[in-house]
């Protein structure tokens, strides 16, 4: 794997590297890679229609409104203030 | 007494032979000794473990029994507890407290179950060793210089160095199975959707599976009774009515058709891993199972068909972790997305940002119909082999592990051969099939050996019983710690 598309990726990823991270993710992406190609050699379709999805629609609840989790709760992992999650200044 | 499995415990609860919190006790003294050495819990519950072992004595004493009642548990890190850090052994959710309960935590606390507190894991579940836990990187309890096997690593090594009666595991690509074959006990993993995934961290949703690990093949019938069933959190949680899982054993073997399917036993497993399963196979024929051969031709690419599709998945699970919700948050001052990139980058350990980086290679543009696309056509193939191979046996035996548990610094930095190392397991995640390993043998060096058995979807009571029957007659060492 080249070194632009490691950059590329970790790009998509939201990842970042120092240059000697860099190097070594090269390395290791180009060995995980080369088992990754052995499916190559097989000529095989996907059929979405043949998938067992395991995905139960025909049995789903009534649509009403259940209790959530109180907001106390869903903040408490995170930086909050006045009820809300803190984030950095998105607007100018 | 900690070496006693979850049936003995039970009647000796029961009949008042010993207290829930006097079992609890004997329990965390043990971690106390044991652990420091062993590092299979993150973190130790103690006094809520006393609490709940109180609470459950008192039900004991009203006569109101189940089946778990106070019995100690641990549980692996990636299973959601309120109130007690749920860290995936990951530096992202190192004080992430959840704020409910995963369903399992439900079921096992409508029968007062006691937990003992959390057990390591490979970082987000991602490794076959326990070794990229950021926390604690748990030793064999046979051999504390060897890995315990992953990811459930902390899990296993807690039932095979008797610090819990039983423990819950999370299987993707065999993370209940080999672990529980590197530590000498016996793990399942259910059919897919057999057990609620609420609450389970996700790493790849059309894998993850939660499973028991414990001594014996019908202490994981009793919990898996406990934990399975349809949940309305859980859209791919079976509607399937749920059968007493140990309803089976004691039926015998004779006339049951066990297929060997050669493709498991070639190259790359180990001749005493393989005389060891080949043995096992003996004593079934033996018992009266008929053995039939059989073959699965794309064997060869599962483990490209297995890495590929999760590794999409967790790319895409793992993307909810942006340092703001939750999880760890840089100090490092800038924009919003300058914030996510420091906080991930920070956050996620080596082995987690090279399963992204391929979940999003196979999943890019210009790539994803070269993989993505045609790992999931090898996925239907594989079914099809399995939906084939079934059409001849019950079950099919194999190796849970191509080799015994290997040193601590051994395959560490070479991901490829880690990868390698799955085939045996990845195929039962890729098919949604239910799987148990159980111990099988020792090698030369005392180190066990086990062997899995593979059953149609939604028949775990057949392996159980096939399990149990072997392990009536199979005389497991227990680890010297």
């Amino acid at each position: 794997m080249e070194l632009e598309m490691v950059k590329y990726l970790s790009k998509l990823a939201k990842l970042s590297y120092t240059d000697e991270e860099l190097e070594q993710a090269v390395k290791d992406m180009t060995s995980i890679i080369e088992i990754m190609d052995t499916i190559k050699d097989i000529d095989v379709t996907y059929d979405p229609y043949k998938d067992n999805h395991n995905v139960y629609l025909e049995d789903l609840r009534e649509d009403v409104a259940q209790p959530s989790l109180p907001t106390d709760k869903l903040l408490q992992n995170a930086v909050n203030q006045d009820n809300c999650f803190v984030v950095p200044k998105v607007v100018e | 007494m900690t070496e006693k499995t979850v049936k003995q415990l039970r009647e000796l609860l029961d009949r008042k032979e010993i207290s829930a919190p006097e079992l609890t006790k004997e329990y965390l003294k043990r971690i106390e000794t044991v652990d420091k050495s062993l590092e299979s819990f993150i973190t130790v519950t103690a006094d809520k473990a006393l609490a709940a072992a109180e609470k459950a004595q008192e039900r004991i004493n009203r006569g109101e029994t189940a089946p778990l009642t106070g019995i100690p548990l641990a549980i692996k890190d990636n299973i959601c507890t309120e109130g007690v850090k749920t860290t995936c052994a990951s530096r992202m959710l190192e004080n992430f407290v959840p704020p409910y309960n995963a369903t399992v935590m439900e079921k096992l606390d409508a029968q007062d179950a006691v937990m003992l507190g959390k057990t390591s894991l490979d970082e987000f579940a991602m490794g076959g060793s326990t070794q990229t836990s950021a926390f604690a990187k748990t030793r064999n309890p046979y051999d504390i210089s060897r890995v315990p096997g992953g990811s459930s690593g902390g899990s296993a090594a807690a039932v095979g160095g008797d610090l819990c009666a039983a423990s819950l595991g999370s299987d993707t690509g065999g993370s209940i199975r080999q672990p529980a074959s590197f530590c000498g006990v016996t793990g399942i993993k259910p059919t897919y959707g057999r057990v609620s995934r609420y609450g389970l961290v996700a790493f790849a949703s059309s894998f993850d599976q939660i499973g028991p690990i414990a001594r014996s093949a019908e202490d994981c019938g009793i919990i898996l009774n406990a934990i399975s069933g349809s949940d309305p959190h859980d859209g791919t949680s079976s509607r399937n009515a749920v059968p007493d899982f140990n309803e089976k054993i004691g039926k015998g073997m004779k006339g049951v058709k066990i297929a060997v399917v050669k493709e498991f036993f070639a190259e790359g497993v180990d001749d005493e891993v393989r005389n060891s399963v080949m043995a096992a196979i003996d004593t079934y024929k033996a018992m009266g199972a008929e053995i039939v051969e059989a073959s699965m031709p794309s064997l060869k690419y599962a483990i490209a068909a297995y890495y590929l599709i999760a590794s999409a998945e967790a790319s895409s699970n793992l993307s909810r972790y942006d340092g703001i919700k939750y999880g760890h948050r840089s100090d490092i001052v800038g924009s919003y997305n300058d914030l996510i990139i420091a906080s991930r980058s920070e956050g996620f350990g080596d082995e987690v940002k090279r399963r992204i980086l391929l979940g999003n290679y196979a999943l890019s543009s210009g790539y994803y119909d070269a993989y993505y696309g045609k790992a999931m056509g090898l996925r239907q193939k594989i079914r099809e082999e399995y939906a084939d191979i079934f059409t001849k046996c019950d079950l099919i035996i194999t190796p849970t592990a191509p080799t015994v548990a290997y040193g601590v610094n051994e395959n560490i930095d070479d991901p490829k051969k880690m990868y390698q190392a799955d085939f045996c397991t990845v195929t039962v995640n890729i098919a949604s099939l239910p799987a148990i390993s159980t111990p099988c043998g020792y090698d030369s060096k005392g180190m066990p050996i086990g062997m899995s058995i593979v059953g149609r979807m939604w028949d775990e009571a057949s392996l159980i019983a096939a399990a149990d029957a072997f392990e009536k007659q199979f005389s497991r060492i227990p680890a010297k710690l």
